[in-house]
């Protein structure tokens, strides 16, 4: 059903002369997604931290510094200023690549829970609204320049260089940096949805 | 150089010395605790601590962070800006999605302590300020007023660029209460609150929170007082009424159905009384033939010219046999018999229940009393039923008797309908001035003639021209009392209501008793002459006489009316003495100031003022049989033997 909305939503950008408005529904939709997807991650990230002992926590807390979160290659705006500077083609193409670095990793993350399972088609279905904002937004845009960085990144260096000794510490690593890439694709989308959206009052 | 340094550590051995002998302890200061810290707008974040104990010593604190995926130390670099040990981070410094690892450290001259680590990431961190401009307004366009809050995200949130969602929460309570009602607003910055006290004073106070993060404090709170209304709802009145309607009509329906419709529509619409005239013809009144009805009206001989009283002895009295029986009247060869007949089964509305199916009828319990038709030996027979000889009557009430018969009430009863007591206008010999010769009456109950073959006590001889029987128990006096008739209308005399019909029992050989059903004995008691001045004499005839006849001639008996029922009974009283002469004697003034025991009461216009003679003991006559409202003369008369 997303997909047929948002196909629905590219023959409407096709024939509509508002593209704005489409987008800016389409917009919501990922906003929406995004953010579901956020709370999954934050929930499945409490839940296992709550499973773990005291003790163990401290120490994950301590080795995550000094880990690397799959996604760290990908330059993304970390503060306000950043972000607000950057454009909105360069938000989402950041956001598309934050969401396609997961696509891989998280079936690791499947398995037990539904929720679990769920995340990625839902990470699938975000992609491929993402793809098509972009598309639409494109129009307005000069073209990405770097579209290398488009390309699939080299997050299975990441994960080959990983030992896999600690499921825990793997776990603890994953749900972490989901939870963090999920949360930034978020605000990317909403600031990005406030931009396009002619109320001043981005309230939505 | 050295002397200094020697000074510095003779001294700082000396107060340790002297703070030993003063017992104090110095020691190394304790962890600071509780790190906190908040971002108020996702750009800035200041952190809090508290901290240890002193150990006695001026201690300092230091808060070292690290960021993730790196392993520079860095120091707080503004620790004045939030306050005492606080260490506030400027946008410069503040990375968002950035792993902040944060270290208090305090020291003091005796050694350092150094915190537990905090992680923090900013995103998850914040905790925005209240909101600000909280207004409320009382909005009156309708009868129902309401408030109205809004308000505006703190100043240092950003909302516009969409860097923070923020979502609110408003509660309001009332002045005197403790409890607050919190309402959920969502991303809007307005709310409207409904249901309002009139007249009262409301708290309100509003907070936030981003999508990740901490709930900000309350607002400030506002005050608003909700002006004095009065709701008007329409449509509540409309429905109380509607209810109350409703209430109504069914209580009324209930009460209709309790109530019978035949009482209310007697009620309403009461029976109009048909006109009981001898002799009056309805059908003729009908055609339009007036003078054929008056004419009937008028007697020629009236008032009767005979003093004696014999003459006018109507000995008619039908005695309604059982089933098996054949009415006495049946062999009637009066003229009145097919009328009669006619209207034997009919069933006057006026005439009540009696006049069909009454129940009234005495019961012949007594060991010799038998009922008996008395056939009237009336000199003029034009007008008399029962042509039946005595004899016949006499077997014939031998066969009826009730004592045999007393299975079904009815059949050994003698109904009177209530023509047999009404008091016809006409009849009103009572009023007449001089009435020394009244014949007897002979009160036909037509509901002895029904087929039913009921014995009757009495039969009414019907009029000479009486075709018309609207009350079956119409008295007809014999013909020789017709020309009373119009006399009596002339007259003032009773009123309608109080019509009596006269029940004399003729003097027969039969010796037939009426009594009261209590006696269950049944004497006919015959009227021998109606005396002027309301007064009519009752001759009984005693049961069992073979002579009774003659005796009864001899014997007169007064029996005072005791009180005349509406167009239906003749209460009289009956004497006890045996032997005496009975008499029915009216006097309206006894009469009316005679009430019955069982309340029945005619009121009749006193024309006479002559007392009764002879008054005799109460009847018993009436009996809850009566109570459909005709006494009967049967019961009335009800007399012990004589």
């Amino acid at each position: 059903m997303d997909r047929a909305i948002l196909l629905l939503s590219v023959m409407c950008l096709g024939v509509s002369s508002q593209p704005i408005t489409d987008s800016q529904r389409m917009f919501s939709i990922a906003v929406s997604r995004v953010q579901h997807l956020h709370l999954l991650a934050q929930r499945l990230f409490s839940e296992f931290e709550s499973s773990l002992p005291t003790e163990e926590q401290r120490q994950l807390n301590k080795i995550f510094l000094q880990d690397f979160c799959n996604s760290d290659y990908i330059i993304s705006p970390i503060d306000k200023h950043e972000t607000q500077r950057s454009s909105v083609l360069k938000l989402l193409s950041i956001s598309y690549r934050l969401v396609e670095s997961w696509e891989f990793p998280s079936r690791s993350l499947s398995g037990g829970s539904s929720p679990r399972n769920q995340i990625s088609p839902k990470l699938f279905d975000l992609k491929s609204g993402i793809l098509h904002l972009i598309r639409a937004n494109q129009d307005a845009e000069e073209l990405f320049p770097d579209t290398s960085t488009l390309q699939l990144a080299p997050y299975g260096n990441y994960y080959q260089s990983l030992q896999a000794d600690d499921s825990l510490r793997r776990n603890y690593e994953l749900l972490a940096c989901f939870k963090k890439d999920m949360h930034k694709v978020e605000t990317y989308l909403t600031v990005a949805k406030c931009r396009l959206s002619p109320e001043a009052n981005c309230t939505l | 150089m050295m002397r200094n340094v020697g000074g510095v550590i003779v001294l700082s051995l000396l107060l340790v010395f002297v703070q030993l002998a003063a017992g104090e302890s110095f020691s190394p200061p304790g962890t600071p605790k509780n790190i906190i810290c908040r971002s108020p707008e996702k750009e800035t974040f200041t952190c809090w601590w508290e901290p240890g104990s002193d150990g006695g010593l001026p201690t300092t604190y230091a808060l070292y962070y690290r960021k993730e995926n790196s392993d520079t130390v860095y120091e707080c670099p503004d620790y004045k800006t939030a306050g005492k040990n606080s260490c506030f981070f400027n946008k410069n410094d503040t990375s968002i999605w950035v792993t902040y690892n944060i270290t208090v450290v305090a020291t003091n001259a005796l050694g350092r302590a150094f915190s537990d680590p905090v992680e923090i990431d900013v995103v998850y961190i914040v905790m925005p300020n209240p909101p600000e401009e909280v207004t409320v307004t009382v909005i009156e366009d309708t009868n129902w007023p309401f408030l109205r809050v809004s308000w505006e995200p703190p100043e240092k949130a950003d909302t516009r660029s969409g860097w923070i969602t923020l979502i609110y929460e408003l509660r309001i309570k009332l002045e005197n209460e403790d409890e607050w009602e919190v309402h959920p607003a969502g991303q809007q910055k307005v709310f409207n609150i409904f249901s309002l006290r009139p007249d009262s004073t409301y708290h309100v106070q509003v907070r936030c929170k981003p999508d990740h993060g901490f709930w900000s404090e309350w607002s400030g709170t506002t005050f608003v007082k909700v002006p004095d209304y009065f709701p008007r709802e329409r449509s509540m009145w409309i429905l109380i009424a509607v209810f109350a309607a409703f209430i109504i009509l069914t209580f009324t329906f209930i009460w209709l159905s309790y109530m019978k419709i035949h009482n209310l529509k007697h009620y309403v619409l009461p029976p109009v009384p048909g006109p009981k005239i001898k002799g009056f013809d309805k059908k003729a009144l009908k055609n339009g033939k007036f003078e054929d009805i008056f004419s009937s009206l008028v007697v020629s001989d009236f008032p009767p010219t005979t003093s004696n009283y014999e003459d006018f002895i109507v000995e008619n009295l039908e005695v309604f046999v059982p089933e098996e029986q054949e009415l006495i009247m049946e062999d009637s060869k009066d003229l009145q018999d097919d009328s009669i007949k006619s209207e034997n089964s009919t069933c006057d509305n006026d005439s009540g229940r009696g006049s069909c199916d009454s129940h009234t009828l005495l019961i012949d319990k007594g060991g010799g009393d038998k009922e008996e038709a008395l056939q009237s030996d009336q000199e003029g027979s034009q007008d008399e039923r029962v042509p039946t000889s005595p004899e016949e009557v006499m077997e014939e009430d031998l066969l009826a008797c009730c004592d045999e018969k007393n299975s079904p009430d009815i059949s050994e009863k003698v109904k009177f309908t209530p023509s047999l007591i009404s008091p016809l206008p006409r009849y009103n010999l009572m009023n007449q001035p001089n009435p020394p010769e009244i014949g007897k009456k002979h009160c036909l109950s037509d509901s002895l003639l029904n087929p039913d073959s009921l014995p009757s006590y009495f039969t009414q001889p019907p009029s000479t021209k009486n075709d018309f029987r609207s009350n079956p128990w119409e008295c007809n006096f014999n013909h020789k009392q017709h020309p009373l008739h119009p006399q009596t209308t002339g007259k003032e005399h009773l009123q309608v209501q109080n019509e009596i019909s006269w029940v004399h029992v003729d003097r027969t050989e039969a010796s037939l008793g009426v009594q009261a059903p209590s006696v269950r004995s049944t004497e006919y008691v015959e009227v021998q002459r109606v005396s002027g001045g309301n007064m009519v004499l009752l001759h009984p005839v005693s049961a069992g006489q073979e002579n009774s006849g003659t005796m009864s001639h001899q014997t007169e008996h007064y029996s005072r009316v005791k009180t005349v029922n509406n167009d239906s009974g003749l209460l009289l009283l009956q004497k006890e003495s045996t032997g005496e002469e009975m008499g029915i004697c009216l006097s309206e003034e006894e009469v009316e100031s005679r009430a019955t025991s069982n309340g029945y009461t005619a009121s009749i216009t006193p024309t006479s003022e002559k007392p009764m003679v002879g008054i005799n003991s109460t009847l018993p006559i009436l009996d809850d049989r009566m109570a459909s409202g005709y006494v009967d003369t049967a019961t009335m008369f009800g007399l012990p033997t004589y």
